[in-house]
């Protein structure tokens, strides 16, 4: 018998216990700000990103997995920001590949919308499907040294967010 | 193997240390509480999360087969796998494929519980773990601590020392910038070189087939997107029936874990990159033995967010090295005894069984209750220890035997010095009361 065999085989159906659907009385008052400060990003005007990242590339189709590592500063846009967590949703579309947001040194993301929370999150990306998204809340980080906070663990060093909004 | 009472009097006796593991750990008890209480809703999430746990494993079979369709129809390859043996035989086979003599892997306690990397390595494959926590453990070949925090028994001294040997970082610098750095410089090279990568899971969702992995370094993503081959690895308990329950999970999550708002990256995989090989692999290993126990089905629930472990007296001043297994804490060791009862019969009696566990576990796992049964089905088994068996057999004597236990009573009382002595467990590390001289029924009929 096969393991898959073998492992549905061995699982016996329980008294059904129903899913308790969409979860109702989440909270509203959430800053998309101040969400941003708590996870380390930093919120800038479009002048003031000219200034702080003249060179900067940026989202371009052109670029592979490994000249990524050479970029310096990538700027790219979000789909929508989430105000309780500072999470922006991110989908390879809107990607030149999926490890940029990861591999370049500083990230520059571009938000047009921002939704409360979590379960507004989810409803508005359940209408698109995507080969690969993630939610990026904050610059790549580590406290596995003595729980001292370190920014710049694999992942991008600096998060600057442009609320367009 | 010591037990875990064993392997705990060495871990604290370096006292400072124990403090400052204690005082560490709970202070990220305390972040997540103040991330917890600003949501009015927390409890009401909870509830929430744990209803759609026991929904989720009264229909496990059919869940599990919705995911492998969905999966599949992404195209991603479904492997099943009974045990740990299978799975690691499944995994090499991959790898073997591919022709690959190294690979990086995240952190996944899957692949701890089945020994994978030291499988591979018998293969004559190289693992690199990338999690900096994992990777400072496994420099030092030692297994990961704590399942959030791998390296959390370790100062900044001890990380220091040994990256100054693995890494060539100057000798005395434990400045942990300084040291993440080093470290991010020396994984990048392999993340730039390895064709295939391994990663955890957290969550698998039968109604996409799409599976989400979260970390706060982003070495998952950097591993998965740039190999040729992604293995990801995960027990038949971690799939939720819909992308939308993800919102309940991911805003427990981290919250319970660490205080963070959300983990920095939650990645969810959905295809595999244009010209990439995706695999996933379902394992059993013991868990469906736990669904069909009524009285330990509820550990399944668990998400490995640790907040368990951070809260628990006897897991902060204990180390997790000395629960012996790669899951520690009061859920290891509910989880542990299902895989071997007698290797794992220490483990229930660790613990005070306080219930703080239960009470801010994010999908309500009744952990010390369980604690519990398993104390009761360990000791029925005939598996406890000698001392402890007839101790208690003894302690049920006496109880039960008024005029033993006067008789008994009085001769403590005469000569209390018996129980300030090693022999007594209880006395180690406290002082013992001074014993009244006539107990209340002699003060009585004198009266």
């Amino acid at each position: 018998m096969s393991a898959r065999e073998l492992i549905l085989g061995k699982i016996e159906p329980l008294a059904e216990v129903k899913h308790p659907g969409a979860f109702q009385g989440a909270s509203g008052e959430f800053d998309f700000r101040a969400s941003l400060a708590v996870v380390g990003a930093r919120v800038v005007t479009p002048s003031e990103l000219e200034e702080i990242f003249p060179g900067r590339r940026r989202y371009d189709k052109t670029l592979d997995g490994l000249s990524l590592a050479e970029v310096e500063v990538l700027e790219i846009d979000g789909e929508f920001g989430v105000a309780e967590n500072g999470a922006i949703w991110l989908t390879e579309e809107s990607l030149p590949h999926r490890v940029a947001p990861f591999i370049c040194q500083h990230l520059v993301i571009n938000v047009k919308k921002i939704v409360p929370h979590m379960h507004a999150a989810y409803e508005e990306l359940g209408k698109v499907k995507s080969s690969f998204g993630l939610f990026l809340s904050g610059p790549s980080k580590t406290a596995d040294i003595e729980q001292s906070l370190v920014i710049g663990a694999h992942g991008a060093r600096s998060l600057t967010v442009v609320i367009h909004a | 193997m010591l037990s875990h009472a064993e392997a705990s009097e060495n871990f604290i006796a370096d006292a400072a240390r124990t403090d400052w593991h204690d005082e560490t750990l709970w202070l990220v008890r305390e972040k997540r509480d103040k991330v917890s209480k600003v949501l009015p809703e927390w409890e009401a999430l909870r509830e929430h999360a744990s209803q759609i746990k026991d929904h989720t494993l009264a229909n496990l079979g059919e869940y599990l087969q919705a995911f492998e369709a969905k999966a599949q129809a992404n195209g991603i390859t479904v492997h099943w796998a009974a045990d740990a043996a299978e799975h690691n035989a499944i995994v090499h086979e991959i790898i073997a494929a591919q022709g690959s003599k190294i690979l990086v892997k995240s952190k996944s306690m899957l692949t701890e519980e089945c020994h994978l990397n030291d499988y591979l390595v018998s293969k004559g494959i190289e693992v690199i773990d990338t999690d900096l926590g994992e990777r400072i453990v496994q420099f030092r070949n030692e297994a990961p601590s704590h399942i959030v925090l791998p390296a959390i028994h370790l100062k900044k001294e001890d990380v220091g020392e040994t990256f100054h040997q693995f890494l060539g970082t100057p000798k005395g610098n434990k400045d942990p910038q300084f040291l993440t750095e080093a470290a991010r410089q020396h994984l990048r090279g392999h993340f730039l070189a390895s064709e295939v990568a391994i990663t955890g899971v957290n969550f698998a969702i039968a109604e996409t087939g799409e599976f989400v992995v979260c970390t706060n370094e982003g070495n998952a993503d950097m591993g998965a997107h740039l190999a040729k081959v992604h293995i990801a690895c995960m027990g038949i308990e971690k799939i939720i029936p819909k992308r939308a329950d993800l919102a309940v999970f991911l805003r427990l999550l981290a919250r319970s874990a660490t205080g963070q708002l959300i983990t920095t990256y939650s990645s969810h995989f959905h295809q595999p990159r244009e010209g990439q090989e995706m695999h996933i692999v379902l394992i059993d290993n013991g868990r469906t033995r736990q669904l069909a126990d009524p009285k330990y089905k509820n550990s399944l629930k668990c998400i490995r967010c640790a907040a368990c472990f951070n809260t628990c007296p006897v897991y902060r001043r204990s180390g997790g090295h000395s629960y012996h297994q790669p899951v520690a804490g009061p859920i290891g060791s509910i989880l542990a005894p299902n895989i071997d009862k007698k290797a794992n019969v220490d483990l229930p009696f660790a613990s005070t069984l306080c219930g703080s566990c239960s009470n801010v576990c994010p999908v309500k796992i009744n952990i010390h209750e369980q604690l519990w049964f398993w104390r009761q089905d360990l000791m029925a088994a005939g598996l406890a220890p000698a001392a402890k068996s007839i101790g208690m057999k003894l302690m049920a004597f006496v109880l039960s035997n008024p005029a033993i236990y006067r008789l008994g009573g009085s001769l403590i009382r005469r000569f209390s010095g018996v129980l300030n002595t090693r022999l007594n467990p209880w006395y180690k590390q406290r002082e013992m009361p001074v014993a009244p001289k006539e107990s209340f029924q002699e003060w009585y009929k004198k009266r």
